[in-house]
């Protein structure tokens, strides 16, 4: 025991304060709450000390730590070899730790009510002195709802506007696909200077070159659930790569710790508390994206939904936004003049796609009204099915359609 | 003391023929059957006597043994029942050896002697149909459709052994009795709107595609697939023999005639064995559902369901033909030339109309892996159902009924014949140019679907055979024009771009 103790005092003191950090809110029956009364309280090493039971503890703290046994728990827990694996984790993943006291802990998040008392990043944590929206939505996307956040993304990015969303599927994925396409074109107009993008509007007098070298693009905000290490869901590892080089990923739960369901209201409590605006692009009456509402809500945090057709149930959660007063988002600039910025500078936006013929036209109005099947829009259009088959082939070629398990969608906006 | 007589076996689908050789002499009384007889086969031995001793035959005393030659195959059923019973009489001198020279014997008796229906009598007598087969009178019809031109019945072995001696009239139906076949399949007229999904079944049944229909529950995928038997080409003479045969073997219900004339249509429910589907199982070797279907459709509802093997075991029979069932005894071919037609839901919810469908993508995609790359592949013809329309429900014109259609389908099938020799499904890749060239326009979207990687290199080979079969359909034999090939691509959907799902 005399030489565990002596142990733990040589070599303790050579741990990080961040390390001691991250360790503390990796215990067991330590969540944010009680990590924030830890921590606020105690400082980190007082802390540290506190749980192994090498100290004693105030007593408010004191009680906390007696509830369930939590405290013979936690001095099991808190080893060094719990230290030397978080410093490692850290080291490996590339991940920084925030404090509150920290100059680079997120201004709008430390002044929150419930702030994280610990904050995990990848990535450049700058992008939070930028304007920031969060994009929101159902992971059971409709094809026209990805296809509008992806765009809204995009524009956001170009508009030097930092985009903060949670890289789940559907929505979330795709807002930060858009703000990397907005990288990608960026790099490729830097690689060539006249590159492909600049040809059609050459003519116009603000060509997206000049929007672009006037306003950098933002770099995307992701605040996500589970451990930094653990890429979740898996199919979005190269998106969650492509964000951490671009902008930064966010999390309260330190390295290794599982996508568990109950990180992920907490985890939208953060979402809520980094944007300035939340935009809810598609969700039913109910779920994920609601919890997050209700967050910023809380927080007065202005919330905007983009309304859809009432037969979709994907929409039904916005509508119900819009009825009880959220400003609907159809555009881009109804985001910027929602956040005061000046939307008349805009990037402007081109539409490569060629205009459909006045044919393709009557099968793209038809594809708007709602999606449809090949056989429904055959049926309701009254045309011979070679016809309708070499239209609908056009409209997916230049990009005015998309078919999804059968179901044809329209793309009116690029 | 010693007797021959000729009856058959059933092995799989293939009657075989067998002479039953009685032996009957000196030592202790008692009764055995060699020649490798299964459990019924062997089981006669007491029917046979209980048949003597009821109808007032003498039994003989002494050792009786019973050879079912040629004794190095397995002999099943209770086919051989009279044959015996025959053999014993002539063996035991009670029957003249001439009487029954000419006859071959197909029934089962009754311990109370009387002549039964045996499974399996179309293919059984037509192992036997050079000679005078007598059958119980519920066997006639099938006897008949077997090919036999020489059928009689009996009613019970006493009647038997009197026509055989002379002395008697045997039941016999005059041939030119016309018995009703099965009633037709339903009609297409009864499929309101569904412009595309008729085509689809249109096109299945011209060029013999695959077809796998998508759609929520209610899209009414059963009720096209019904209607595709309705619209395949008549069933040639041998066509017919071949699935009279099969059914019979199978012991299926059967029409009165005996005979199966129209495409037969089988839709087993998703819990089918792999025995079940594809044939085998003991010593019996009964044909499975691929066979039954074989020369109609073979419709499988709810294909997501289906054990994946036993959807895997399909793919050899779809690429061959046949199907080719290996136990330790035997290896049997049975025939499985059918026409695949599957139904599956979009999405586990079964929505799967955007907006209403509430699955996430990774349920989605999980649903998607049930259904093995190598099986949809082989579906040239996937195409998404939805709801039918409530106007064309309630006041929609009734469609093209299946007639038309038939006759179009069996012009487009005589193009396809004329030209290559088969139907378009089975154009070898490396003939695709010969006998389906492209106008450039074609060429040109085909290119750019492949460039866009919508289409896969698999998928190109599959479209170009369905838009060959469509521009038969259009009566334009030569060039494959766009909106041939812009209808193949409708009518092959991806079934989940998602899920990196090409053509």
């Amino acid at each position: 025991m005399n030489s565990d103790l002596s142990h733990a005092e040589t070599i303790e003191p050579t741990y990080d304060d961040r390390v001691v950090a991250a360790a503390l809110a990796s215990l067991p029956g330590i969540g944010p709450q009680r990590l924030r009364t830890l921590m606020r309280g105690l400082g980190v090493l007082p802390a540290w000390q506190v749980v192994r039971g090498e100290a004693p503890a105030p007593e408010h703290i004191a009680a906390m730590l007696r509830q369930d046994g939590l405290d013979r728990a936690l001095r099991r827990a808190a080893t060094v070899q719990l230290l030397d694996q978080m410093a490692a984790a850290l080291h490996d993943g590339d991940i920084r730790v925030l404090l509150t006291t920290d100059a680079e802990y997120p201004a709008s998040i430390r002044g929150d009510f419930a702030a994280p008392a610990v904050l995990f990043a990848r990535g450049d944590v700058s992008a939070f002195a930028n304007r920031r929206v969060g994009i929101i939505g159902t992971r059971a996307a409709s094809a026209a709802g990805r296809h509008f956040a992806r765009r809204l993304g995009r524009e956001l990015a170009r508009n030097g506007v930092s985009v903060v969303s949670g890289l789940a599927r559907g929505i979330d994925a795709a807002a930060h696909r858009g703000v990397i396409d907005a990288f990608d074109a960026m790099s490729s107009v830097a690689s060539n200077g006249k590159s492909h993008l600049a040809a059609p509007i050459a003519a116009n007098i603000e060509s997206p070159i000049a929007a672009n070298l006037a306003a950098p693009i933002a770099a995307p905000i992701a605040v996500v659930a589970s451990g930094l290490d653990v890429v979740y869901p898996r199919e979005h590892a190269t998106l969650w790569q492509q964000v951490a080089e671009r902008g930064v990923i966010v999390s309260e739960s330190p390295p290794g710790c599982a996508p568990d369901a109950f990180r992920f209201p907490l985890r939208n409590r953060i979402l809520a508390m980094a944007s300035e605006l939340l935009v809810v692009v598609e969700s039913r009456a109910t779920g994920g994206s609601m919890i997050t509402v209700d967050e910023a809500a809380k927080r007065g945090i202005t919330v905007l939904a983009v309304p859809g057709s009432p037969h979709s149930d994907t929409s039904a959660g916005t509508n119900a936004l819009i009825a009880q007063g959220a400003t609907s988002v159809c555009d881009v600039a109804d985001v910027l003049v929602a956040l005061g910025i000046d939307h008349h500078r805009l990037a402007a936006s081109s539409d490569a796609r060629p205009r459909p013929s006045a044919a393709d036209k009557v099968v793209l109005d038809a594809l708007a009204r709602r999606p449809s099947t090949f056989d429904h829009l055959v049926a309701e259009l009254d045309l011979p099915i070679e016809d309708v088959a070499v239209r609908l082939g056009r409209l997916e070629a230049q990009g005015w359609a998309v078919v999804n398990g059968g179901w044809w969608e329209a793309l009116l906006a690029s | 003391m010693f007797a021959s007589v000729r009856s058959t076996t059933l092995l799989g689908v293939v009657g075989r023929a067998v002479d039953v050789e009685v032996h009957v002499g000196v030592g202790l009384p008692g009764f055995t059957i060699v020649g490798q007889p299964d459990e019924v086969c062997r089981e006669s031995r007491d029917r046979v006597r209980a048949a003597f001793l009821s109808r007032g035959f003498a039994w003989p005393n002494r050792r009786i043994t019973v050879n079912l030659a040629p004794s190095g195959e397995r002999k099943g059923g209770a086919g051989l029942d009279l044959a015996i019973a025959v053999a014993v009489l002539i063996a035991d001198e009670q029957l003249s050896p001439e009487s029954a020279k000419q006859f071959a014997f197909v029934a089962e008796l009754g311990l109370d002697g009387s002549l039964r229906s045996v499974v399996g009598a179309a293919p059984l007598v037509a192992a036997v149909r050079d000679r005078r087969v007598v059958v119980a009178a519920g066997n006639v019809a099938a006897a008949r459709a077997a090919g036999a031109s020489d059928v009689v019945a009996a009613s019970d072995l006493a009647h038997a052994i009197a026509c055989l001696r002379g002395q008697d009239e045997w039941i016999s139906s005059n041939s030119s009795d016309v018995l009703p076949d099965a009633a037709p399949h339903p009609d297409l007229a009864d499929v309101r709107g569904q412009p595309a999904a008729r085509l689809a079944l249109e096109v299945a049944a011209a060029g013999s595609h695959h077809v796998l229909l998508v759609g929520p529950p209610g899209a009414g995928k059963s009720m096209l697939a019904r209607r595709l038997p309705g619209i395949l080409p008549p069933l040639s003479d041998d066509e017919a023999l071949s699935c009279t045969m099969v059914h019979s073997a199978a012991h299926v219900a059967m029409p009165p005639s005996g005979r199966i004339t129209r495409p037969p249509f089988r839709s087993p429910h998703h819990s089918i064995s792999m025995v079940g589907l594809i044939g085998g199982g003991t010593s019996a070797m009964r044909p499975g559902e691929v066979s039954l279907a074989s020369e109609g459709v073979l419709f499988l509802d709810e294909l997501g369901e289906f054990a994946p093997s036993v959807l895997d075991a399909l793919r050899q029979p779809i690429e061959e033909g046949v199907v080719r069932v290996s136990r330790a005894r035997t290896t049997l071919t049975f025939p499985a030339r059918f026409l695949l037609v599957a139904a599956a839901n979009p999405c586990p919810c079964g929505a799967g109309t955007p907006g209403v469908c509430v699955c996430d993508d990774s349920a989605r995609a999980k649903y998607l892996r049930r259904f093995s790359g190598p099986l949809l592949d082989r579906f040239d013809l996937r195409l998404a159902v939805g709801l039918p329309r409530v106007d064309d429900l309630v006041d929609g014109r009734p469609g093209e009924s299946s007639a038309l259609v038939a006759a179009r389908v069996v012009q487009a099938r005589a193009i396809a014949a004329a030209r290559n020799g088969g139907v378009n499904a089975n154009i070898a890749v490396d003939d695709l140019d010969t006998y389906a060239p492209l106008e450039p326009a074609a060429r040109a979207l085909l290119r750019r679907e492949l460039e866009s990687g919508r289409l896969s290199g698999r998928g190109l080979h599959r479209v170009r055979r369905v838009a060959r079969t469509i521009a038969d359909l259009h009566d334009a034999p030569d060039l494959v024009g766009e909106s041939h090939v812009a209808t193949a691509l409708q009518l092959r959907t991806a079934l989940s771009t998602l899920a990196g799902g090409a053509r």
